[in-house]
């Protein structure tokens, strides 16, 4: 019939699959370098407005499905909406912020401190007393014990892969004395501090421990009980409804935590309608990708409407190192000189992600780690044009440059179908390639087809970005250039033996040595460009202060302020305060 | 009677190859949920795939055929199992199922309404004002892709004017009650894609009807109507109409058919929270067993409809019962 709707890609598909992957991150984590050593005061919640306790706060931030009100803090694709609201880690480690040495700063949380054994193989964390469970229950060193655990019981919940990867890193979790968890580990594993103290939610024994173990993760948890500083009152398709618990153990008399006393949190199908709801100013608290955002929200009420956008991550071009032209360094160096990584800041990303570098330390988030003297970051086309010639390459009658073999520097680059702003982006860095001489033909796929593409070399040149940061560059560069990640993140192919053996050594290593050890890292990436960053990707946030303060800003970067940001939502909940 | 026995045969065996073909469709897709989930999720970790390869089963290898057979039989008693977001698929089917039946529902029945009547008086009265003006009116916005009148209509009345909302099927923290105030939001919200669908629709019935009409028309018994002195009401409806009506009868019926399937595109413009944009959703998501269950809901719902259709048919036009 010639009434039936054809379901082809229409234009405005692309708008919304920009956002989704942006905003709706269930962020589980990567590996930390603390030691636990640099611990602040526990929790300094809510320390502002004399102990007011009132209004309601809405949460803006695209879903692109409606809730399914299940709250298990495993489940990835619901767990943004129970950590940090419902459930706790052990520790908070905030990947904006770094002590002098490098190291993240880490908080107290259900945790009251950890140490390493001087081998970094055994991990013992003091746990917190007169912490309850929202149902009343205490909450004890043996809900941690169980947590890990369950993990071990049921691997479709060990989303960081603390004990299946090469039957460790974890070999066990047990409790010593009444309130200690010692975790103790194959190996050297610092680098998992972060999985282990931040990524993982303590879930009750007493709830949890009586299900099936090995279904777990098929649990539903519709009626969450944790020891977060809210609850969940009410969840509809539409809407989850938080109520501040009366009884959060952060809470002193003449001192509650949280403040707020409702939080709701709706759910939006397309990032148009979550962009209107908050320049009308009916949310306080974006995690939003707002295009013209001066004009379009600031500009509405400028005194109080602010946005922030930390970078975090890297958004590179990866060259496989399996094809046999880019293989050669002259033409990585080539390309890479050829981009400028500014005009595609500007223009294809409206200068909201700045311009990276080619050491692969994104600024200044991670500025503690960057080494200005490796950097050999530069926009210069014409010597990309000497590099070639000086390599062998000529260039053919279309200006294009081929080797001895005739074969033209010509490449397709696979993007994700839908990022509007990395199309854009390729579009000048496409235009800027031919402008010395090398084709390139942007490829838009879908997200799930183009992952398998990357981690399975099926790609010439691919845009795109690593899944996760993490307290520090290493948490980006491992899983980008370390030989055992081909096939999953290192997209280049990279194999390099003296990288990994670096990389091996960085989770025994005192900080003065991981510091030496990710600069190392730096030069390879300056000199081989197995990886050639262009732009560095950002956290979406905006808030309003009229009714809440207490907000992360660049000045208090306390925690990574988008909501989906977890557990840091529960350091923003703790803090924000009424201020009307 | 040997009609309707040799429909309904057609109707099981178009039933068991639409589910066959079900079967085998999400299986030739690139990827897995639990690649999907990394993919759609960007904030996992991506030592992730592991735990979720397990969660979803990907890597369990089992007998095509036997899973074949399950398949068939968990359609047949409706064991449609969870989505990938551990939701029970019957479940979440039935909660966006009146969304989208009452909005493209009545926006079907409204066009349809309204396109055949236009066509009827417009062939009645060739040449006439309204047939200069509407058809080919309708009928060239009905060229246009829903999407792009939908967009156009957002643009216009949502963005600049601001008078109707942008998407969703009610306000923000709207609480569903039985209320003459939530069914106004209701109605506001169903105001912008409604439209859009009935314009878009409209042009399709009225061309087939007036086209349909004007053949009757030329007929001898029409001559013979007007020769009787019937008033022209009379023969306009009951002699030119009734008939005419057969073939877009049957039009209509697979037109309900497709209201659950053909929702996609005019819900995934309005962020409309039913059937279709969980058909989007469960797509990206690589989500088999939604997918599965909703091409199901899709099948069943076109094949019902165009058994009804030979039915009716059956019941008005004699001729058809003895074919």
């Amino acid at each position: 019939m010639a009434w039936t709707w054809r379901p082809n890609r229409s234009a405005d598909t692309r708008s919304m699959r920009h956002l989704r992957p942006i905003t709706v991150m269930a962020v589980a984590g990567i590996l930390a370098a603390a030691c636990g050593s640099a611990t602040t005061s526990p929790s300094s919640a809510g320390s502002t407005n004399k102990g007011k306790v009132g209004g309601k706060l809405i949460i803006d931030n695209e879903s692109g499905s409606t809730w399914t009100c299940q709250f298990n803090p495993f489940n990835p694709s619901v767990n943004i909406t129970s950590i940090g609201f419902i459930y706790e880690p052990l520790e908070f480690i905030n990947i904006l912020q770094t002590n002098p040495d490098g190291t993240p700063v880490v908080t107290p949380w259900l945790a009251t401190g950890s140490s390493w054994s001087p081998d970094f193989t055994k991990l013992t964390m003091t746990i917190a007393s007169g912490v309850k469970w929202s149902d009343g229950t205490p909450f004890t060193a043996n809900d941690v014990v169980y947590t890990f655990n369950a993990l071990k019981a049921d691997p479709a919940l060990d989303l960081n892969a603390l004990w299946s990867v090469d039957s460790g890193p974890l070999t066990s979790v047990t409790l010593e004395g009444t309130n200690q968890v010692v975790f103790t580990f194959n190996a050297p594993a610092q680098s998992y501090f972060y999985y282990v103290a931040d990524q993982t939610p303590i879930i009750p024994q007493h709830i949890w421990g009586s299900l099936d173990q090995s279904k777990l993760d098929a649990e539903a948890d519709k009626t969450p009980v944790g020891t977060g500083p809210y609850l969940m009152s009410n969840c509809s398709q539409d809407n989850i409804k938080y109520l501040r618990n009366p009884n959060y153990w952060q809470s002193k008399p003449g001192h509650p935590v949280p403040q707020i006393a409702e939080v709701d949190y709706p759910a939006f199908l397309s990032n148009t309608s979550a962009n209107l709801y908050l320049a009308q100013g009916q949310a306080q608290w974006g995690a939003q990708y707002i295009p013209n955002i001066q004009s379009y929200y600031i500009s509405k009420s400028s005194s109080t409407r602010h946005y922030w956008f930390p970078p975090t991550l890297n958004v590179s071009l990866f060259p496989n190192l399996d094809n046999p032209l880019l293989s050669n360094l002259a033409v990585r160096q080539a390309i890479s000189l050829a981009i400028n990584r500014q005009q595609v800041s500007q223009r294809g990303e409206s200068g909201y992600e700045p311009a990276a570098n080619q050491t692969g330390i994104v600024l200044p988030t991670y500025k503690a780690w960057y080494d200005k003297s490796i950097d050999t970051t530069a926009y210069d086309p014409a010597k990309a044009d000497q590099i070639l010639a000086a390599a062998g390459f000529t260039k053919g009658s279309d200006g294009i440059y081929q080797n001895g073999q005739g074969q033209p520097l010509s490449f397709t680059i696979k993007t994700i179908s839908g990022y509007t702003d990395w199309d854009a982006s390729l579009q000048v860095i496409t235009q800027e390639l031919k402008a010395v001489g090398i084709q390139v033909t942007v490829q838009d796929e879908d997200s799930d087809p183009y992952t398998n593409d990357t981690q399975n070399g099926t790609f010439q040149l691919a845009y795109g970005e690593m899944p996760v940061a993490g307290p520090g560059p290493y948490y980006e560069l491992r899983p980008m250039l370390f030989s055992g990640s081909i096939g999953s993140t290192n997209y280049s192919r990279y194999k390099s033996s003296s990288t990994d053996a670096l990389f091996n050594q960085y989770s025994g290593a005192s900080p003065a040595q991981q510091l030496q050890i990710i600069q190392q890292i730096e030069g390879v990436m300056a000199q081989d460009l197995p990886v050639i960053p262009v732009v560095e990707g950002v956290d979406w946030y905006q808030y309003d202060t009229t009714s809440f303060g207490g907000w992360p800003t660049p000045a208090n970067p306390y925690a990574q302020p988008p909501v989906w940001a977890t557990p840091d939502n529960g350091m923003v909940l703790t803090r924000l305060y009424p201020v009307s | 009677m040997r009609y309707i026995t040799r429909r309904a045969g057609l109707f099981l065996i178009t039933l068991w190859a639409a589910l066959t073909v079900n079967f085998i469709i999400p299986r030739v897709m690139p990827g897995n949920e639990a690649s999907a989930v990394l993919a759609t999720f960007r904030g996992v970790n991506p030592s992730a795939l592991h735990a979720l390869e397990i969660e979803f089963g990907v890597n369990v290898h089992q007998n095509l055929i036997v899973t074949y057979f399950q398949y068939l039989a968990n359609c047949l008693t409706g064991q449609f199992g969870l989505t990938a977001q551990r939701v029970p698929v019957l479940t979440e089917i039935i909660s966006k199922l009146p969304w989208t039946l009452a909005l493209v529902g009545v926006t079907t029945v409204i066009a349809f309404a309204i396109g055949t009547m236009v066509g009827v008086v417009s062939a009645w009265r060739r040449g006439g004002r309204l047939d200069g003006i509407l058809p080919p009116l309708l009928f060239i916005v009905a060229s246009f892709p829903v999407f792009f009148v939908g967009l156009l209509l957002l643009f216009v009345f949502a963005v600049t004017l601001n008078w109707l909302p942008l998407s969703s099927n009610y306000s923000i923290g709207a609480e569903p009650s039985l209320s003459l105030s939530f069914a106004g939001d209701v109605l506001t919200h169903a105001l912008l894609p409604g439209f859009s669908l009935v314009v878009v629709t409209a042009g399709l019935w009225i061309y087939s009807m007036r086209n349909n009409m004007i053949t009757t028309l030329a007929e001898d018994y029409v001559k013979m109507g007007r020769a009787k002195g019937l008033p022209s009401w009379r023969i306009m409806i009951d002699y030119a109409a009734r008939n005419a009506i057969l073939p877009n009868l049957t039009g209509f019926a697979m037109q309900l058919g497709y209201v659950l399937g053909g929702s996609i595109l005019v819900e995934y413009t309005f962020s409309y929270p039913g059937l279709g944009y969980l058909f989007y959703t469960s797509t990206t998501d690589h989500d088999l067993p939604l997918m599965q269950a909703l091409f199901l809901v899709y099948t069943l719902a076109v094949l019902i409809c165009v058994l009804l259709a030979d039915l009716a048919t059956a019941g008005l036009d004699p001729r058809t019962r003895d074919a």
